[in-house]
């Protein structure tokens, strides 16, 4: 790969790019770390105080912990329907399951706040509002996009000779899903359930609208957080939600780099 | 592995899609216990025949039955044959043992009872030692050798191989060819075999079946198609051969082929426009004086030199060019461009073919 150098120009809008993208994130961790009682940056020296208040603190605690747990469940309702989805469509392969997989893709194609105002309805109806249930199903079926996304890709890359071949020994169609297919795709599973935990773990517009006393996400919670008081924990919690974040992503980057190998 | 083989029975099947007729009409016994080998060019409809054998491919006419007992509509998970897939197929996330295993696996068997009949179905690939390897970590013959295993860990009735050897380079083929034959004598299964490869089909098959654009032109044993073909796409598919056309007159020994003023005894049945398969080796120079039962005059057109032997091209005022194919070691004559020879038959290598139909 020899070519030409980008010149100063292309150089420099890059950099003006990459700046423009990370430097929101990265005031957040001087911020997180202030010795300030409000939203500031660092006045005399570091403090770890709000990373200590968050973590002792009920409220922050709890949210947390129903944010793992919403993620963790609607992630598992994601990864089995998304991934039965698109074995579905693999296999049938006709016209009718690519409109099937185009139609899996809406609820990242609409706009979340219809998406939310359609759940609301919905939900209300059903008496799933402000319910842990209710979050989950919702972040789920808003999760399965990225699953039957990465595990279509996986499948493409599937020989299918390798299903005749266990049909042919007489292995059954479960069999073949569970020794053969899943095996063979489970680097598009794990990453399809990376990306419907981070989805979940981070979305709020959905939340806002189907939860109010009893379900508190941390999303929301920093929301509601910066609509009552500037309080620098919530930069400690936006520092917690991009380090997850960033982890599951270098964790994605590491299988599929392995998977290569 | 000592239950013997088991028939099959082709009874007119065909496969079309819309209007494209994939196979028509095939109907083919094979014995138990037989190699039988389909071949074929490519799109001539013998993977297609093995696929519906297999129970991958639904026919759209005829009936397959196993021992008599009709299995048309069973699914391939219950016809219990194995298969060797054309690029073997093997699971690349298993190691060699336990893609052997698998078919005992589906098949519900115990620990114990399945590590026997894997280390039983390994010895007899010669890869005992492999076990633990991955499929990638193994070379492409031994791969094969996994696939053979894997195939027939569970008893099948049927072994059915899709180009098995395909994939290999010449050498090893050869090899894999002899080692294929001795397998198929020691477990005494029936073994259906799809390959293009016109030497391994001879080499290999108790009957070769031969298709072209989907039908089934010839069954016979190797030596009765390669001497007798019945069609020209036969004689020329089934190693090298002259075509002379000519009038055709029954006689006492079998035919008088008229082309021109000159005349050619032959086999043959039939009075009429004909066309004679004349095999390149079973024509010889004549030296001066000798007689044979045809005797053709012509010039050395070109030669190569094969190795085994030489390559002529005789251009003959009566017959047009023929090729001729001479053993080195015997040649009377070192080859020339303009030599003039004598070429000498008898009735027995010329033989009439039927052309075949469009």
């Amino acid at each position: 790969m020899g070519g030409y150098r980008p010149g100063w120009l292309n150089g420099a809008v890059a950099w003006i790019t990459v700046i423009y993208l990370i430097l929101p994130i990265t005031i957040i961790l001087p911020v997180s770390l202030t010795d300030q009682r409000f939203l500031s940056l660092p006045y005399h020296e570091l403090s770890a105080q709000h990373y200590v208040r968050l973590l002792t603190t009920p409220a922050w605690t709890n949210a947390i912990l129903q944010s793992a747990w919403i993620a963790t469940a609607s992630t598992l309702l994601a990864v089995v329907l998304g991934t039965l989805c698109a074995i579905g469509c693999w296999r049938l392969s006709r016209r009718s399951t690519d409109l099937v997989r185009a139609l899996m893709l809406l609820p990242i194609i609409i706009p979340s706040i219809a998406y939310a105002i359609g759940l609301y309805r919905y939900f209300a109806g059903l008496g799933l509002l402000d319910s842990f249930l209710g979050v989950v199903l919702a972040h789920g079926v808003t999760g399965m996009p990225y699953v039957v996304i990465t595990v279509s890709t996986a499948l493409a890359a599937f020989d299918p000779r390798l299903e005749s071949a266990a049909r042919g020994m007489g292995a059954s169609l479960l069999q073949t899903l569970r020794w053969v297919i899943l095996p063979r795709i489970m680097p598009g599973v794990v990453s399809g359930a990376i990306f419907a935990f981070i989805h979940s773990w981070d979305e709020l517009v959905v939340v806002l609208f189907i939860a109010s006393r009893r379900v508190f996400t941390l999303p929301r919670k920093i929301w509601d957080g910066i609509n009552e008081n500037l309080d620098p924990a919530m930069a400690a919690v936006a520092v917690l939600l991009v380090g997850m974040t960033v982890l599951l992503l270098l964790l994605d980057l590491t299988l599929r780099r392995r998977r290569e190998d | 592995m000592s239950a013997a083989g088991h028939a099959l029975s082709l009874q007119g099947i065909g496969k079309r899609y819309g209007d494209f007729v994939a196979v028509r009409d095939a109907s083919l016994e094979v014995a138990s216990g037989e190699f039988l080998t389909l071949l074929g060019p490519s799109g001539s409809g013998k993977t297609t025949i093995l696929m519906m054998v297999a129970g991958f491919v639904e026919p759209t006419a005829g009936r397959i039955l196993l021992d008599g007992r009709d299995i048309t509509d069973l699914p391939p998970e219950r016809r219990e044959f194995g298969m060797v897939f054309q690029g073997y197929a093997l699971f690349p996330h298993m190691t060699v043992a336990e893609n052997v295993s698998f078919p005992l696996r589906v098949r519900k068997l115990g620990r114990a009872e399945r590590d026997t009949k894997v280390r039983a179905a390994l010895d007899l690939v010669q890869l005992g030692r492999f076990a633990d390897r991955k499929p990638s970590q193994l070379s492409g013959g031994q791969q094969q050798r996994v696939a053979l295993a894997r195939a027939l860990v569970f008893d099948p009735a049927l072994l059915l191989l899709d180009e098995p050897l395909s994939a290999l380079d010449k050498k090893l083929r050869a090899e894999l060819q002899e080692e294929l034959k001795a397998l198929h004598r020691r477990v005494g299964r029936t073994f259906i075999n799809v390959t293009h490869d016109q030497e391994e089909a001879l080499s290999l098959s108790d009957r070769i079946a031969i298709l072209n654009h989907g039908n089934l032109v010839q069954v016979g044993t190797p030596e009765a198609l390669y001497e007798r073909p019945a069609t020209r796409f036969v004689a020329d598919f089934l190693g090298k051969s002259n075509f002379i056309e000519g009038d055709a007159v029954v006689d006492a020994g079998g035919i008088t082929l008229r082309r021109g003023g000159a005349r050619v005894l032959a086999r043959g049945t039939a009075d009429g426009p004909a066309v004679l398969s004349l095999r390149p080796e079973k024509i010889v120079l004549l030296p001066d004086g000798a007689a044979e039962d045809n005797v053709v005059g012509g010039r050395i057109a070109s030669w190569s030199y094969l190795g085994t032997g030489y390559g002529l091209v005789v251009e003959t005022p009566d017959l047009g060019p023929i090729r001729v194919h001479l053993p080195a070691w015997r040649a009377a004559v070192a080859p020339a461009e303009g030599l003039p020879v004598r070429l000498g038959f008898s009735r027995d290598a010329a033989v009439a073919v039927l052309e075949d139909a469009a």
